[in-house]
């Protein structure tokens, strides 16, 4: 399946959406673990959906540099890319 | 014991398995999907070479007898082999745990300086890309000489000089305990080593010697992953087959997939991970799964909930899980592991006491299931052979008058697995013993000799297998404009629900404003969250003068869960009027104030 920044982008807040604390604020901007309070192990729950949904295998070092959606967003993109499947 | 048997240093099980090639290490990474071969496997034999490789390097780079080396290394197998041939090597490794990213990395800076400056690490060994995380971190360790890059060490070809080691010189630092201002480093010898792998593999679980084998997505730095399954396999041969903590969070059900591929009879992990099995594994996951040959399926490091795993078991049992493999464990790392394991083939056994007699007089008595108010508390089985187990009052500082069964009181150890104390910190020591005995710092009491735990007297708060100290979050909830700084109090709880601690910070703030207050909050748990890596349940502010505190100003954690609970946190006005009689009335509820809040849930404590 392909993928647009759109199309990643809605897909990505929607999975985040569903683990974030009741009260949390879903952006682009959300640091997973201080502002959404998903820790360590929801992430990683969340990190499988992700790789489910996209297709894609995620190592653990990728996880080291990210702090919010934002940045999770810009590995799964540069991840398709490198696949050829985010149509521009 | 019934047969003769010699203890014998790491160094020495080491060279003495070198004899096998059949048996090893077998490592799994995430692309690892059964091909047979595709794993990488070293045989006995194997692991006697490249940890002699690494141990050569390592004394390449200056590391002599006695010095302390940092390991950070997230591969499983650079850091088993760096690890064990530092011992051969007579150096004495310190594990501390890689960063797992996700924003808290000032944290996590902050921590490994502390354990790398108590240590006195000369020596950081860890990956290039961690490397470059550590950044300046050998500027501010002033005794740290080098931070080098685990793969030069990889491809070093240095011959080991291997070092004179006797059962009494240090073996390792195992830093797990201690808030993160205060690092505390158990000394663990060659001699603790070789009486608890003795306890465990021979006493605890009589395991068959190149037979029994397991699987272990344990973490490396903790005691559990790295003395029962690195370690202990060295002395008794087993294979062990090893994926990487990461790796069983994303997907769980890679754990029982190994476990069934490898015909695995041995596995072991905290309270958590049977739970997150049960939550996690989907139906057609299970069905290829043959749990048959599991013999043993420990269940340690936090408290052991029985509703828990026997919803493991039920999920399980059609594909051959066997529900009397568990075998519910009590440990900590200053007894070098293992305290006391219950008894083979039973299966989880527990106790059915009434929790009124037990909060009000600390007594145990037994009680019908049925009767209400009843409380069910996890049998964790009887001292190992040449160890004691025995309980006393908190305040008896020398250990004087041990405390009749089915009393509840502190449980205090003595035995050859029992640490020497504390790296470098010989106040800390002191205070961990009392009269000759270890001071566990959890509440329980013994009956026919088996122990069974009701809490802790300690403030930690246990998430997911993981230790938090009060302190940490408090301090971090302190630095937030706005929080009256030394005022805040963080705590765990098991209400309102009895499945997992929730953690509650409550802060004291002369913000009035409720949208103020609001931002305030949010602002206190974003701060925690970040710099910990854990979630916060709930976030309370209270006017000046209301945390409860003693007549010297110490912080009552206790006292605090306690008002939450009843609901009469929020409703005070002010509170620290010091009332002689009061004070005494509370003195001996905070006692079993710890009780209280333990008893919500079949609580226990192992490490």
């Amino acid at each position: 399946m392909t993928w647009t920044r759109e199309t990643v982008r809605a897909e990505l807040l929607k999975l985040f959406q569903e683990h974030a604390h009741a009260e949390a604020e879903v952006t682009d901007k959300s640091q997973i673990v201080a502002d959404l309070s998903i820790d360590s192990l929801g992430v990683m729950e969340v990190i499988a959906e992700i790789e489910d949904r996209f297709k894609l295998s995620i190592p653990d070092e990728a996880l080291r540099n990210v702090e919010t959606i934002g940045d999770v967003n810009r590995m799964i993109e540069a991840r398709l890319v490198g696949e050829g499947r985010l149509q521009r | 014991m019934t047969t003769a048997w010699n203890p014998r240093t790491v160094v020495q099980a080491i060279e003495d398995a070198a004899a096998s090639t059949k048996t090893g290490y077998r490592f799994i990474d995430e692309s690892t999907d059964g091909a047979e071969g595709a794993e990488p496997f070293f045989s006995h034999a194997g692991i006697e070479r490249a940890s002699a490789r690494y141990g050569g390097a390592l004394q390449a780079l200056g590391a002599k007898k006695g010095d302390r080396v940092a390991l950070i290394l997230p591969d499983n197998a650079d850091f088993i082999f760096a690890f064990l041939g530092a011992i051969r090597a007579g150096i004495i490794p310190v594990p501390i745990y890689p960063p797992t990213g996700l924003g808290k990395l000032s944290g996590y800076l902050e921590n490994t300086l502390h354990i790398v400056e108590r240590s006195g690490a000369k020596l950081l060994v860890t990956s290039g890309e961690i490397k470059r995380v550590l950044g300046t971190i050998q500027a501010q360790a002033p005794e740290l000489e080098k931070v080098v890059a685990v793969e030069g060490i990889r491809a070093a070809r240095e011959d080991l000089r291997p070092a004179q080691i006797s059962l009494d010189d240090t073996c390792f630092l195992q830093f797990t305990s201690g808030s993160t201002s205060r690092p505390k480093g158990v000394v663990l010898t060659h001699g603790n080593l070789a009486a608890n792998v003795q306890s465990i593999m021979r006493l605890g679980l009589d395991v068959t010697d190149g037979v029994d084998s397991g699987v272990s997505w344990l973490p490396l730095y903790h005691d559990m992953g790295l003395i029962g399954f690195v370690i202990a396999p060295l002395y008794h041969l087993n294979t062990i087959t090893f994926l990487p903590p990461l790796l069983f969070l994303k997907r769980p059900a890679r754990w029982l997939q190994e476990l069934s591929r490898h015909r695995g009879s041995i596995s072991f992990g905290p309270n958590f991970a049977y739970a997150l099995c049960v939550k996690r594994i989907k139906e057609h996951e299970v069905e290829g799964l043959d749990l048959s040959g599991w013999r043993i399926a420990g269940c340690g490091a936090e408290p052991i909930r029985a509703d828990n795993l026997r919803a493991f078991a039920d999920k399980f049992a059609p594909v051959g899980f066997n529900d009397k493999a568990f075998v519910c464990c009590y440990g900590m790392a200053e007894n070098t592991l293992a305290i006391s394991f219950s008894k083979l083939g039973t299966g989880v056994s527990t106790d059915v006491v009434d929790s009124e007699a037990l909060c009000t007089q600390g007594k145990a008595e037994p009680a019908a299931p049925e009767l209400e108010g009843a409380t069910t508390i996890v049998q964790c089985g009887g001292a190992f052979e040449g160890h004691d187990i025995s309980v006393f009052s908190p305040d008896d500082a020398e250990s004087e008058r041990p405390l009749a069964e089915r009393q509840v009181g502190e449980l205090r150890l003595r035995g050859p697995s029992v640490t020497p104390g504390y790296f470098n910190d010989p106040e800390i020591t002191r205070e961990a013993f009392a009269g000759g005995w270890l001071r566990t710092g959890d509440l329980g009491y013994l009956a026919d000799g088996k122990v069974f735990i009701c809490g802790r007297s300690k403030e930690v708060i246990i998430v997911n297998g993981r230790n938090y100290y009060p302190q940490d979050l408090e301090w971090e909830a302190g630095q937030v404009a706005g929080v009256r700084k030394g005022n805040v109090i963080a705590f765990g709880t098991m209400k309102p629900h009895n499945d997992r601690e929730r953690v509650i910070i409550v802060f004291e703030t002369t913000v009035a404003p409720e949208d103020e207050k609001q931002t305030l909050k949010g602002e206190v748990r974003k701060a925690v969250q970040q710099a910990l890596g854990l979630t916060v349940d709930d976030v309370l502010a209270v006017p000046a003068g209301v945390l409860p505190k003693t007549s010297s100003g110490k912080l009552q954690r206790a006292k605090a869960r306690e008002l939450f609970e009843n609901g009469e946190l929020l409703g005070r006005s002010s509170s620290r009027e010091a009332d002689p009689v009061s004070a005494i009335k509370e003195l001996a509820k905070s006692q079993f104030g710890f009780l209280r809040h333990a008893i919500f849930g079949t609580s226990r404590r192992g490490e």
